[in-house]
């Protein structure tokens, strides 16, 4: 496509328009398939845990930092995990400098629900001492190229960094908090594999893993996430509407394609062996 | 308050077999790797790994000027932002640019724009961004490298390219090419790029103590390590077309259209 | 504006000057020497045989020509050159581009031409004069007030158009000014546009237009090159216009090689072959 600014040409929408109406898209996908997925796990020397994924021309570096520090008052014997996201100006044109914006933390907020809600942390195997030393993980998405669906490709980064995690373990001795010589790996905290499934709407036509130009010509967008039987989360953005009957079209297509995601990418291979 | 604390500050730099704490000599380079064009949306990129650094830099422009007032009726201007990752290093760094992140920018803009024509492009911008996403010393030496690489990638007209390295002093030994412990925990360390094309020193600091011939000596020391640095970034900017050439040179031909 | 004629857009790139004329010529050249050169490598220390030519200078000493950029080194006559392989689009008077109107006002549209400035497209440079000046007294009525409005405002063109400009005039101070007049210009209705390199436009145009010919006939296509590095082109449908990017992509990224446009027409023919195209 053209290099997209701001601005996408009117025969260019009409281009991707037209060709979705056959069902065809301008990448040659079906409408309910993904580019390629690349993973690489545990990359990063300084990182507790990281991941370098690719979707189609979509890159995400996520990394995995740790402290250790009170639990919320509420949540006393549970550790705490936090998502952010960066859209960093190396990544696009059309990212700009300076503090996370809408699109960042709507990124960073999409993939913490998409894991947080499939239970998808131990979060009680993350703490040290009641009410007094929890794991508080770190989890930073940092968008190296952008290409389009963000989400699921930042939902995979950051559910990988998780899996390869190797956290030092930590108990309350003699000299208070000290280092037991082992290790939490993502076996242990890490207990389901959520996947995030999102699809663009152009019209009336529903597409799933928009590339770039269809993410920006998209009126609306829908991202599902879902276990290996449950659906955890969902999120509607965008000003199309979606019909009921699509809604429960596009939950029963994710739950498949999710399952069949799950298998072939298989990520409990990069759980690391620490 | 992280649970292991990561030994920064080592008794011995040095191995019982004489070799430095990774097993390089003393005028060994760690391994490196540069590759550019691996940000397609960018105008120019580069990566670069040295050692446990892993360093992105990829270029936007010539582009108009935001803020606005920032633009200059007679030339280009070229703005450096190097930032780092919060999970680049062991302690997590919190996510906005800090005080030494901008220092750097600014010793990385003031080695880089002497090489450039920004006379011939008024009023827009040159905007390299430098993403450190792991950090294990020298970092501002690699960024200047790999921000060069991302120059010419990009298309920028230059005078020549830029090569950064750190040399320095550990346990009473002068090395080339600190690692991280060897940056904290040393006596001395010398960060210094040279511009090929007047071969000068463009880049230069020092922390440490060092006397007069020692410097001497660090001086030429470095300016052989920087001839390697700069072989490898020709290489990479090369290797791809020269790759695609071979591939098709060895079919019938070499006649041309 | 006779977007649906068969535009064989290889006539269309005039030659405006004989910089121009080398250019296409660069790619192709039979004793080119393709060898690749990047910043600051000396291309040669004999500055009394030879002088620095496009993309090249001396060294600090004058005991050098060195290369500014990354690219092919090429010897022509007693100049050494370097031809780009890497770069971005600066307009030139003449320059034929594919502008995408991104603003307007009552008074003129703003285009991204891919430049560093916007291009500034007046109303009057959208409108074919007719031989009488339809504003020097002779009032022929309705039909001159009509002209008079369109040559006033900026009805014509909106927000998203694409448009096929040529740049009248380029300058440091000024923003380039564009027409739409003129054969082929005007507004796209249909096709896509991509990019690619500005420097590897040459390679996609050929030699007289070799290769440019050869992905229309092979591929039954339209396609519009222009100077940075925007393509417009319309296929029969999708699958054939999916080929087609992918050859001007391959093209481009071996614009450095020989023998590219049989390669490239035996790539086409293999795949039309291979995804059951006609």
């Amino acid at each position: 496509m053209m290099d997209v600014r701001r601005i996408i040409s009117r025969i260019e929408k009409n281009y991707i328009t037209s060709n979705l109406k056959k069902e065809e898209r301008i990448d040659g996908r079906g409408l309910w398939e993904y580019r390629d997925f690349t993973i690489k796990a545990d990359t990063i020397a300084s990182a507790e845990g990281s991941a370098d994924v690719t979707l189609g021309d979509t890159r995400i570096i996520t990394g995995l930092k740790y402290d250790v520090g009170e639990p919320f008052p509420d949540l006393p014997d549970e550790g705490v995990a936090t998502v952010m996201a960066e859209l960093l100006p190396l990544a696009s044109p059309l990212f700009e400098r300076g503090p996370p914006d809408e699109q960042s933390i709507e990124l960073a907020r999409v993939v913490d629900r998409g894991i947080r809600h499939a239970d998808c942390i131990q979060t009680q195997k993350l703490c040290i001492k009641e009410k007094e030393a929890v794991y508080i993980l770190f989890v930073d998405i940092y968008v190296i190229n952008h290409g389009g669906n963000l989400i699921d490709a930042g939902g995979v980064s950051a559910l990988t960094t998780l899996l390869s995690a190797h956290i030092p373990q930590g108990k309350i001795g003699d000299n208070g908090l000290e280092w037991t010589g082992k290790y939490f790996t993502g076996k242990d905290i890490v207990k389901e594999l959520p996947f995030i499934l999102t699809y663009g709407k152009i019209d009336d036509m529903i597409f799933l893993d928009p590339n770039l130009p269809e993410e920006l010509i998209a009126e609306g967008r829908i991202s599902i996430s879902v276990t290996e039987d449950k659906i955890t989360s969902i999120q509607k953005s965008g000003v199309a509407t979606f019909s009921i009957d699509e809604i429960k079209m596009l939950c029963k297509k994710s739950m498949e394609i999710g399952r069949k995601l799950r298998k072939e990418l298989n990520l409990e291979q990069y759980i690391s062996s620490v | 308050m992280p649970l292991v604390i990561k030994d920064e500050y080592p008794e011995k730099l040095f191995r019982e077999d004489g070799k430095r704490l990774d097993g390089r000599d003393l005028t060994e380079l760690r391994p490196i790797k540069m590759e550019v064009g691996v940000i397609n949306n960018a105008d120019g990129s580069a990566y670069l790994e040295w050692g446990n650094n892993k360093i992105f830099a990829a270029v936007y422009g010539p582009r108009e000027v935001h803020p606005k007032h920032l633009a200059k009726p007679d030339r280009g201007i070229l703005r450096i932002f190097y930032r780092m990752a919060t999970f680049s290093v062991f302690d997590r760094k919190r996510p906005a640019p800090g005080r030494r992140e901008k220092e750097i920018s600014m010793i990385v803009s003031d080695c880089l724009e002497p090489i450039l024509f920004l006379e011939l492009y008024p009023g827009t911008s040159f905007e390299v961004f430098i993403e450190v996403i792991d950090a294990d010393g020298g970092t501002r030496c690699a960024s200047t490298t790999v921000a060069a690489l991302a120059l010419a990638d990009a298309g920028v007209p230059m005078k020549s390219l830029v090569s950064a390295i750190a040399v320095g002093k550990i346990d009473g030994k002068r090395v080339v090419d600190l690692s991280g412990i060897e940056d904290k925990a040393g006596e001395a360390d010398l960060p210094i790029a040279i511009t090929w094309y007047n071969e000068e020193i463009s880049l230069l600091q020092f922390d440490g103590d060092m006397d007069l011939e020692e410097m001497n000596d660090f001086l030429n020391l470095a300016e052989e390590a920087l001839k390697k640095i700069h072989q490898i970034q020709l290489d990479s900017l090369k290797s791809k077309y020269i790759a695609i050439q071979e591939e098709y040179s060895e079919e019938k031909g070499g006649k041309g259209d | 504006m006779g977007n649906d004629t068969k535009e064989n857009s290889f006539e269309e790139v005039e030659k405006t000057s004989n910089d121009e004329d080398e250019e296409y010529e660069d790619f192709e050249d039979d004793e080119a020497s393709r060898e690749i050169v990047v910043p600051g490598e000396v291309l040669t220390e004999d500055t009394k045989t030879f002088m620095p030519g496009r993309g090249t200078i001396y060294n600090k000493e004058r005991t050098k020509i060195i290369s500014l950029n990354i690219g092919l080194k090429q010897v022509k006559r007693n100049y050494i050159n370097v031809i780009p392989l890497r770069g971005f689009y600066t307009p030139r008077p003449g320059d034929k581009v594919i502008a995408l109107v991104i603003d307007k006002n009552p008074v003129k549209y703003r285009c991204d031409i891919g430049a560093k400035d916007f291009g500034t497209l007046k109303p009057k440079n959208t409108i074919k004069r007719s031989k009488m000046g339809s504003y020097r007294g002779g009032g022929r009525g309705s039909r001159d007030r009509s002209q008079n409005n369109e040559e006033s405002n900026t009805s014509k063109f909106d927000i998203g158009d694409i448009l096929i400009v040529k740049i009248l005039s380029a300058d440091r101070l000024n923003q380039p000014e564009l027409t739409t007049v003129g054969k082929y210009l005007g507004k796209r209705n249909n096709g896509v546009v991509i990019s690619i390199d500005p420097p590897k436009i040459p390679r996609i145009i050929g030699r007289n237009g070799s290769m440019i010919k050869m992905l229309n006939n092979l591929t039954n296509s339209n396609i519009f090159v222009t100077q940075n590095g925007r393509i417009w082109l319309k296929g029969e449908d999708l699958a054939h216009e999916r080929l087609l990017i992918e050859a001007i992509q391959k093209i481009a990224s071996e614009a450095h090689t020989v023998g590219l446009t049989d390669r490239m027409q035996e790539f086409i023919i293999n795949e039309k072959k291979k995804r059951g195209l006609e």
